[in-house]
């Protein structure tokens, strides 16, 4: 239903803005547009240069800091070394990210499609309370879930972490994964269940395909959020072989007192987001859709 | 297609948020097999928010000492403390001012950046890149980023603000202002996305209708694209204002409330409170709960607002 | 209708249930006071048990190359093995209060040893009176450290690492400026005269003294000693009355507000808010600080050190550091006192921490082959007999949170030239008594 009304207007919108485009440079010329490069590159340069100046300075030479001759990969090296060294931390921060990956796409997606095809007793109470996950501070909520989490066995664990990190997820992933199968026009569904499909097969056979841009841009805020979450790690993991990388970034940013180490701070900066800015971009499109694709239409 | 008039049924066909209101009216078979479905939400939301919210419920009506735990209900002395904390007023209302500043830049600067990169050129989409790779990066780490970046001793302009005799922490004024450029920095693009969303969904020919009629950019802008543009506005004022009552890891890595505990957000009194200093978590929880009804009631409000104006 | 609604709502019922359930779990999992377990701590012994056992144990990022180096050398001669876990230092109160919580503390913790006592009140620390009693050297244990967690007369933690605050001098600019490099100022007026004559130096990007003026354990870390040196206190004996507007303490403020207005300190410092308070001095751009004694041997430069002056001479210094004890969850004290047994040792207090230029929390072993190799671990450990540490309860809301009272005072009165000391003491006096 949205999806057809969304089509037209977005085929005429490209087509008029285009119009619009043509009509003012052949009046114009370059002189015109001009001002427009300049704002244009002007804004790009500050929204880039927060990040390749990190880039840059983590393997800059600066007193105090791991690397104080020349430039190279002395910051990295530090993190590197750090404690139970940077591949232990990698590798529990990528099993976190990718566990709350898993179960939000597949909460997400069972709850989204219960959403939005059927009623059932509760329904609106039970969305407008995942939507007030939103609505609750972080750290309030966090003392009453470790004492939770260790009353059934799963304090210090990465899977506790994984599962509070989902639950924080979830009212975004609902929300996005419920629009994105009301925009699939119901036909297809009816279309299904006369060739035999049950309510089931007709979600993983038929409409997973139409909503895969959702799952993508589900999939991935997952992963950011996990990836890079700091709290939820540090109050529910106690072991140091299990902490998460910006856990072990925190803790080697502080680790002499009264000096920060700057070059391992940058460094650990750009371990964090070097994963992230590359899947965004490899996703960039999917990601792109899936907002397009009728979620968030107001 | 051939209206001249605006759309406005179309357009603004009641949208996501107010589904939830309306969606009785699509009666579906499949009750249990609907809740079959939703279970795995239901246990997550139930087990993992539920029931941590009633705790902090008790909590909230409870001597409650971080270090030493449960010692029994002594409601409502939590609430009472929570309104006489010195800092309550200060932070109430550094959060609201916050609040404003962040959602009328955002929101403007998403809107502004949506019009920039709406078309599809080569250039318009190394700028979308460009605009949304900040917020691929986690709220904690673009903070230590930040934090880096203005600081007097490793930051680029370092040597810059010596000269000028400038911090850009150092006063409350800057303190707030370096602090709201960092979350417009991270978040602009994201806004841009939902802008350019909604942008999407007004139809082409209601511009073409405008345009022949003579209207000028700016008349077109506020006579079509504000008004048709209104639900996607209503949305993210509700995702903004909510995020920005909540700030708190922005604070807590750059600012720590200073200077001079100019920069107090509620939720980092509640952190202050529960962690550090009076370790109190029954205090730290009624604050909670005063923050929670206060968003519950803004939201209520703004959606009311949005469904008001749509019956209009 | 009544009746068939009640039918109709199972949702409704499942989740009233799950409520109260989890209410009624949630009183039980904490209202179990904290009767702890049968630890072993009474049967421990002189030198408790090593059998093999793994212990946990907490401590805080600063002091981790501290902690490390210990962890390191018990294991490598126990059969015990201590598993350490470090925790941003911002955060360890919220790490150890949700543990608390849920009964989940590791068998060893380390705590700043300013909350010591709050904490050894609120039950986290096992009593350790008869173990500590035992301990043929006790007298020599640093008093500070093991008064700040005595409640009601028992015992709860020993000292795990002392950080004292010490006055440190750049050598060569101390050189530069005309003044005798190998001694210090004696009193308040010469720290101040000494940080302008090196600031007169106008040499680029270099000034007199830096400090935290938006840290408030930076300050009172390197403050109140001048305040001791000259024999008076800066809180009552409860802790409960904040003496901060005496005399002695207005004299500090004053000064640092000429310093501050003369330029002659670090700008930097201003704002400071602790993450980075000591880098100028490190970097060689300050001329005399305060200064943590645990930054010696990471001071790259000659530096010449002193306890701290008086505001009219002697000298004292800030005995503070970390604290360690047996937590009220662990099951394993005999073995856990095996570790804090070790660590009161001269293997240990001598063989690591001497050795890495800390100092050491016994005053029958500040003489050793390490100390006497560096002159200056000699000052820093006589010092340490004449240092203090303030005890009381809510010292940490009081003092070191960043809206703490006493930082609103000091920066009331350094750099708002406010006249509000009075009230801004009253106020820290209201916390202190809450």
């Amino acid at each position: 239903m949205t999806s057809t009304l969304n089509r037209p207007a977005a085929t005429s919108t490209r087509h008029h803005g285009g119009g619009r485009a043509e009509h003012r440079s052949s009046l114009l010329a370059p002189l015109a547009k001009l001002p427009y490069w300049v704002g244009t590159s002007a804004l790009a340069i500050i929204f880039l240069y927060p990040l390749i100046w990190t880039g840059v300075s983590s393997f800059a030479p600066r007193a105090g800091t791991s690397q104080t001759d020349g430039w190279g990969f002395g910051n990295y090296a530090t993190l590197a070394n750090y404690q139970a060294g940077i591949g232990q931390y990698l590798a529990n921060s990528a099993f976190v990210s990718l566990l709350t990956v898993a179960l939000t796409l597949i909460i997400s997606t069972l709850g989204g499609y219960a959403f939005a095809r059927f009623s059932f007793l509760g329904k609106n109470v039970l969305f407008l309370l995942t939507l007030g996950i939103l609505m609750v501070p972080y750290a309030t909520v966090l003392i009453p879930l470790y004492v939770l989490l260790s009353r059934v066995g799963l304090q210090n664990s990465l899977v506790g972490v994984a599962l509070v990190l989902t639950m924080f997820q979830l009212p975004f992933s609902i929300y996005m994964m419920r629009i994105s199968f009301e925009s699939i026009p119901p036909e297809l569904d009816e279309a299904a269940k006369v060739d035999g499909c049950n309510t089931f097969t007709a979600l993983t056979r038929v409409l997973l395909p139409a909503v895969k841009p959702g799952l993508i841009t589900v999939g991935l805020f997952a992963f950011l959020t996990a990836w890079n979450d700091f709290f939820a790690p540090l109050i529910l993991i106690n072991d140091s072989n299990r902490m998460t990388l910006p856990l072990a970034v925190s803790n080697l940013r502080g680790q002499v007192q009264g000096v920060v180490d700057y070059g391992a701070t940058e460094a650990g900066v750009v371990v964090l987001a070097l994963p992230c800015v590359l899947l965004f971009l490899i996703l960039q499109r999917h990601y792109v859709t899936g907002f397009m694709s009728g979620a968030f239409k107001g | 297609m051939t209206t001249t008039a605006p759309n406005r049924t179309d357009a603004s066909k009641p949208g996501p948020p107010l589904r939830v209101a309306v969606g009785k009216r699509k009666r579906r078979p499949g009750g249990q097999r609907g809740w079959l479905y939703a279970a795995p939400l239901a246990i997550f939301v139930i087990a993992l928010f539920i029931v941590p919210l009633l705790l902090v419920g008790q909590m909230s009506l409870s001597d409650w000492p971080l270090l030493a735990g449960n010692r029994g209900i002594n409601a409502p002395e939590n609430f009472v403390d929570a309104f006489q904390n010195r800092f309550f007023l200060d932070a109430l209302v550094f959060t609201l001012k916050y609040t404003v500043i962040a959602t009328v830049l955002l929101l403007s600067l998403g809107l502004g950046l949506a019009l920039i990169v709406q078309e599809s050129s080569r250039w318009k989409n190394f700028l979308r890149t460009a605009f949304l790779v900040p917020s691929a990066l986690g709220l904690a780490s673009a903070s230590l980023l930040f934090y880096v970046l203005y600081s007097p001793i490793a930051g680029p302009f370092a040597d810059l603000t010596q000269a000028l005799g400038f911090t850009f922490l150092g006063t409350a004024d800057s303190a707030l202002w370096s602090t709201v450029f960092l979350i417009v920095w991270r978040f602009a693009g994201f806004y841009m996305l939902l802008m350019m969303v909604g942008l999407q969904g007004i139809p082409g020919d209601v511009y073409e209708a405008a345009r022949m009629d003579g209207a000028s950019r700016w008349q077109t802008f506020r006579s079509i694209t504000l008004p048709l543009l209104k639900p996607t506005i209503g949305l993210t004022t509700v995702l903004c204002i909510t995020g920005s009552i909540l700030a708190f890891e922005q604070f807590y890595i750059l600012t720590k409330g200073g200077p001079d505990n100019s920069t107090i957000t509620l939720v980092q009194l509640i952190y202050s409170i529960a962690f550090q200093g009076q370790n109190n978590l029954g205090v730290a929880a009624a604050l909670s709960i005063i923050v929670l009804v206060v968003l519950v009631l803004i939201n209520i409000v703004q959606i009311r607002v949005i469904r008001t104006d749509k019956e209009n | 209708m009544h009746s068939s609604r009640g039918r109709r709502s199972p949702f409704r019922v499942v989740a009233s249930l799950v409520a109260v359930g989890a209410l009624v779990g949630g009183l039980a999992a904490c209202s179990s006071s904290p009767a702890a377990p049968e630890s072993g701590l009474a049967q421990a012994g002189a030198e408790g048990v090593d059998d093999g056992s793994t212990l946990t144990l907490w401590t805080r990022a600063p002091l981790e190359k501290q902690a490390k180096l210990l962890v390191e050398a018990y294991n490598s001669s126990h059969q015990n093995k201590v598993e350490l876990t470090v925790v941003p230092n911002d955060d360890y109160v919220a790490k150890v209060g949700a543990a608390a919580g849920s009964n989940s503390l590791p068998d060893l913790f380390a705590a700043d040893i300013v909350y010591a006592p709050n904490w050894v009140q609120q039950g986290l620390f096992q009593d350790l009176t008869t173990n500590i009693d035992g301990l043929s050297f006790k007298d020599q244990i640093n008093k500070g450290h093991l008064d700040a967690g005595t409640a009601d007369g028992k015992e709860h933690v020993l000292p795990f690492v002392l950080d004292l605050s010490m006055l440190f001098w750049n050598k060569d600019l101390f050189k530069q400026a005309g003044l005798d490099p190998e001694v210090g100022p004696k009193n308040y007026a010469e720290f101040a005269e000494y940080a302008k004559k090196i600031q007169a130096l106008n040499l680029p990007d270099t000034y007199g003294t830096a400090t935290g003026l938006n840290c408030g354990g930076c300050t009172l870390f390197t403050w109140f000693p001048s305040i001791w040196a000259d024999g008076n206190e800066v809180l009552s004996d409860d802790g409960t009355e904040s003496l901060l507007a005496s005399d002695d303490a207005k004299e500090i403020y004053s000064t640092w507000k000429d310093l501050v207005d003369s330029g002659a300190v670090l700008p930097s410092s201003i704002d400071e808010a602790g993450p980075t308070w000591t880098a100028g001095f490190t970097e060689g751009k300050v001329g005399l600080q305060f200064y943590p004694a645990t930054l010696l041997s990471s001071t790259p430069f000659d530096a010449g050190v002193s306890g701290i002056p008086g505001v009219n001479g002697g000298q004292s210094t800030f005995v503070g550091g970390d604290g360690i004890g047996v937590s009220k969850d662990s099951t394993k004290g005999a073995q856990a006192w095996n570790f804090l047994n070790w660590l009161m040792s001269e293997d240990a207090q001598v063989g690591v921490l001497a050795k890495n230029g800390d100092a050491v929390s016994r005053s029958d072993l500040t003489d050793n082959q390490y100390s006497s190799a560096d002159p200056r671990v000699v000052t820093i450990n006589e010092v340490a007999a004449k240092g203090k540490t303030p005890v009381a309860l809510n010292f940490q809301q009081a003092f070191n949170a960043p809206n703490s009272p006493w930082l609103t005072m000091i920066r009331n009165e350094i750099l708002g030239g406010k006249n509000t000391v009075d009230a801004d003491n009253d106020q820290i006096s209201a916390v202190l008594s809450q």
